[in-house]
């Protein structure tokens, strides 16, 4: 095995015990963890050639375009956490944080507004909003997402928390403010807004349930996604990643209904790094299956 | 950051047309291929070029005439006010050369280092009247002048293949002092804004109001000024090691002539 960066070793070793052609990926990796115990199997990135894509866990080795002898190049993906735990964290940290604000804890607002209630409905409603919409997240991360990869790079935790908790306080930080304005067109903006986020939320949850039912449990395997008996599916006609768009549609809802900027710019970006993701996705898709619908757009139907 | 940014510029040596190839970030100096741009593009970031050339020449020149009619090096921003306005602005080009590829710079690294320039021109000196006479301005005015007059000519000389040796010295040593000169220029005229902004609650919007938001300029100001503090050094010693790469590696080239 031959490692990539800066300093290239050639490394034979004879305590390397022979491999089997039948071996998977997975095995080689352990054994090579046996040997290196500080490179764990999820840090190891071994390729047939330096350049090139990595190989998956479930390969097998004689399936490979390789002689008699392989030559695999390692390289280290630095520090890994499971994506489990990074979700669990980053949607954690709003559900908390937004309480902070609505309970008015000490020194966030002018001492005499400590623990007070404020005598909007909109801002209790929108409370109840995004508490739920993080204890869907977390229970769905819990019980119903398959993930395809079991790790991430560690720093993306960082990244990532600060993202969801810089986000989510500051947008509690102005729904929850003494001086908060309720909308301009007052009972009716809110229904209609709370439509709109309670219709998305639970088409996002029904996307998410299509997508877990695809792959059985503990595999890998991908399928195209098609529209089932549940009329929030039969978006997957015209998007790639309804979930996204559904996700769109309950932040929009929350901003129209609390009339905040700060959820709007929020959505923004959303909708920004969703798009980019959806975009990804939907190549990815193409690429995989000749018989891809040609309807679909990405993100937003006939759109984006 | 404007100052480290433009002053800084470093990594690549020939073929950064336009306003590419700043300072830091991804590709490792010379060491792969580029396809560099075709001719027409060629002949449109040769004038490009030429022409921010000149016109800082003439924001250089227009400091020096003025400095000789008032005898005085103070306030003299209101000399160079309309040319410096043009030129940095312009430099906003820069952006989209390296989004549509004909400039091998990141968009990303190229808006962050335009738009600290642009902040300072528009969002500082000229919004803040009162730090307009403060001789920060000259300094940072200065540091940026000799920066530019020496990078677009850079990128001229390299895109026509003749660049002199004492452009490219120039370019990868003088920012050892432009640099410190620059930030500390942009760091006081910031800080002498400050109180202005304060009284006349500049650009800044307090609660209550229907949209909900709240912005206090001085805070981003002080921000800003904070931002300073890990940026410049890790720009600053990037430069320094690039300085050493590309400068010994000519050196390297003539002992072989």
């Amino acid at each position: 095995m031959q490692r990539l960066g800066r300093s290239c070793v050639s490394w034979t070793s004879p305590r390397f015990p022979q491999v089997e052609p039948h071996a998977t990926i997975a095995e080689i990796k352990n054994l090579f963890t046996k040997s290196h115990p500080q490179w764990y199997p999820a840090r190891q990135s071994l390729r047939l050639d330096p350049k090139g894509k990595s190989l998956k866990d479930e390969d097998v080795l004689q399936k490979l375009p390789v002689g008699t002898t392989a030559t695999l190049y390692f390289r280290d993906l630095g520090a890994q956490i499971s994506w489990v735990t990074v979700f669990l964290t980053e949607y954690t940290g709003p559900l908390f944080i937004y309480l902070l604000f609505y309970f008015r804890v000490p020194f966030i607002y002018g001492h005499k507004y400590d623990f007070t209630s404020s005598r909007h409905t909109v801002v209790h409603l929108a409370c109840i909003c995004h508490s739920f919409h993080y204890v869907k997240r977390l229970l769905e991360t819990l019980f119903v997402h398959r993930f395809s990869h079991g790790t991430m790079p560690l720093r993306n935790i960082f990244k990532n928390c600060t993202y969801y908790w810089g986000f989510a306080a500051w947008m509690a930080y102005y729904i929850n403010h003494p001086l908060y304005t309720p909308p301009t067109y007052g009972a009716q903006q809110v229904k209609l807004a709370l439509a709109i986020f309670v219709i998305c939320q639970l088409g996002n949850f029904s996307i998410h349930m299509a997508l877990r039912d695809l792959r059985p449990a503990g595999s890998k395997t991908r399928k195209i996604p098609y529209p089932t008996k549940n009329p929030f599916t039969w978006l997957f006609l015209l998007v790639s990643c309804p979930n996204y768009t559904y996700e769109m549609g309950s932040w929009i809802g929350f901003a129209i209904m609390t009339q905040c900027l700060p959820v709007a710019l929020f959505s923004l970006a959303g909708f920004i790094q969703m798009t980019i993701w959806a975009k990804g996705k939907h190549r990815s898709y193409l690429k995989e299956f000749r018989d891809y619908p040609p309807l679909r757009m990405p993100i937003i139907p006939f759109l984006l | 950051m404007a100052a480290a940014a433009a002053t800084a510029a470093a990594t690549k040596g020939n073929g950064g047309g336009g306003g590419g190839a700043r300072a830091g970030a991804g590709e490792a100096s010379g060491a792969r291929k580029r396809r560099g741009p075709g001719p027409l593009a060629t002949a449109y970031l040769v004038i490009y070029n030429v022409v921010m050339t000149a016109g800082w020449l003439v924001i250089a020149v227009g400091l020096v005439r003025a400095y000789l009619a008032k005898g005085s090096y103070h306030s003299l921003y209101y000399a160079i006010e309309k040319p410096l306005k043009f030129f940095q602005t312009g430099a906003l080009l820069e952006i989209l050369h390296c989004a549509i590829g004909i400039v091998p710079s990141s968009v990303v690294l190229t808006s962050f280092q335009v738009m600290s320039r642009v902040f300072l021109i528009w969002a500082v000196t000229h919004s803040v009247k009162e730090v307009q006479s403060e001789d920060s301005v000259l300094l940072f005015v200065i540091a940026w002048t000799i920066t530019e007059i020496i990078r677009y000519s850079f990128y001229t000389f390299s895109l026509l293949n003749h660049l002199p040796y004492l452009i490219k010295w120039a370019r990868y040593t003088l920012f050892i002092v432009l640099y410190p000169m620059g930030v500390s220029g942009e760091l006081l005229t910031i800080y002498a804004a400050l109180p202005f902004v304060r009284q006349a609650g500049l650009y800044s919007i307090s609660l209550p109001n229907k949209y909900n938001f709240s912005f206090d300029y001085y805070a981003f100001l002080i921000l800003i000024m904070i931002s300073y503090i890990p940026l410049f050094p890790q720009l600053y010693f990037h430069m320094i090691h690039q300085r050493r790469k590309v400068l010994s590696h000519t050196e390297e080239h003539k002992k072989f002539e």
